[in-house]
């Protein structure tokens, strides 16, 4: 019966993964990467790691994976255009990589040593956390710092940069200007909004050209 | 016959050859980093896989811990790539080749 399971989750986690690499839309390929959670959440279940298991589907395929579904609507990404192999030593490299794995896993499936699984509580949601507000507790706490970090780079690095000086080349896309700085009479300290619709429209209000999006 | 240690092994083998091939052959920055996601899961699954057949509960603590630093890396990388597309209006690795914004 775990058989069964096995070969039917690892055969769909498989499938699933060649989809991820194999679409051209990322958009498939994000909800293929979904596919590829869900069935290795269902092989914890079958490694006796229930909590391991539920973790996976919430964070992974419910957080993590909205996250980038999200960008890839906000970017409205078009389909990867079909070109020219970019390297050309990019073939040999996948199958000198092709090689080594298949002798890792003649290896492993040769000369493992299997020991003989039992029923045991590691993997219940109260024995992870006794170990984890204990033992483990430092490295729970590093964790949080490390989010906070993550928190604070994410909002530097996703904000635009600011308010615009009159010096300042364009930002591309539709944005927000001072009118301080499209209307000369206003006065300098006007900070009331104007909404443009397009980089053009932008350029057009600062009175710059529109091809100068690049910061240099 | 009950299904081996080998065999998750294997599988998890598998997975993170498949995501190594992705992050070499695509050039869409969004799907490399869903490839990089595919390679820390098949990580995570060796990691289950030893807890439960050694009888550890490290395992699954590290498993914890792997997906937190996903979390994180989810967060800063989709910001970096908002901030590359919108200064390039691309999402190209081949023309990002440039180590600034």
């Amino acid at each position: 019966m775990l058989t069964l399971l096995f070969i039917l989750f690892a055969g769909m986690a498989i499938g699933c993964a060649l989809a991820v690499v194999a679409q051209r839309n990322p958009l498939y390929s994000a909800i293929s990467l979904i596919g590829v959670f869900i069935s290795l959440s269902c092989l914890y279940v079958t490694l006796a790691a229930p909590f391991i298991a539920a973790v996976q589907v919430i964070v992974y395929a419910g957080a993590i994976m909205v996250l980038v579904v999200f960008v890839i609507m906000l970017l409205n990404i078009e389909q990867e255009e079909r070109r020219r192999n970019r390297l050309k030593f990019l073939v040999p490299t996948a199958i000198v990589l092709a090689a080594v794995l298949i002798a890792e896993v003649a290896f492993m499936l040769v000369s493992v040593n299997n020991p003989t699984p039992a029923v045991s509580d590691i993997g219940l949601t109260s024995s992870i956390g006794s170990q984890l507000f204990t033992r483990y507790l430092l490295p729970f706490e590093i964790t949080s710092i490390l989010l906070l970090m993550a928190i604070v780079g994410a909002m530097t690095l996703a904000r635009r940069g600011g308010l615009l000086s009159a010096e300042a080349r364009l930002i591309p896309g539709a944005q927000q200007l001072p009118l301080s700085l499209v209307d000369p009479n206003a006065a300098p300290d006007d900070l009331r909004l104007v909404e443009t619709d397009s980089t053009e429209a932008a350029a057009r209000l600062l009175g710059v050209d529109p091809l100068n999006t690049k910061r240099d | 016959m009950e299904p081996q240690l080998s065999w998750y092994l294997a599988l998890s083998a598998v997975l993170f050859t498949i995501g190594v091939t992705g992050v070499i052959i695509k050039r869409n920055v969004i799907a490399m980093f869903m490839c990089i996601e595919l390679m820390l899961n098949a990580v995570n699954l060796t990691f289950v896989a030893f807890a439960s057949f050694f009888q550890d509960v490290i395992g699954q603590l590290f498993v914890f811990i792997v997906m937190t630093v996903a979390a994180a890396e989810a967060a800063v990388g989709l910001g970096i790539i908002i901030a590359i597309f919108r200064n390039r209006e691309s999402l190209d690795v081949d023309e990002a080749s440039i180590l600034k914004l």
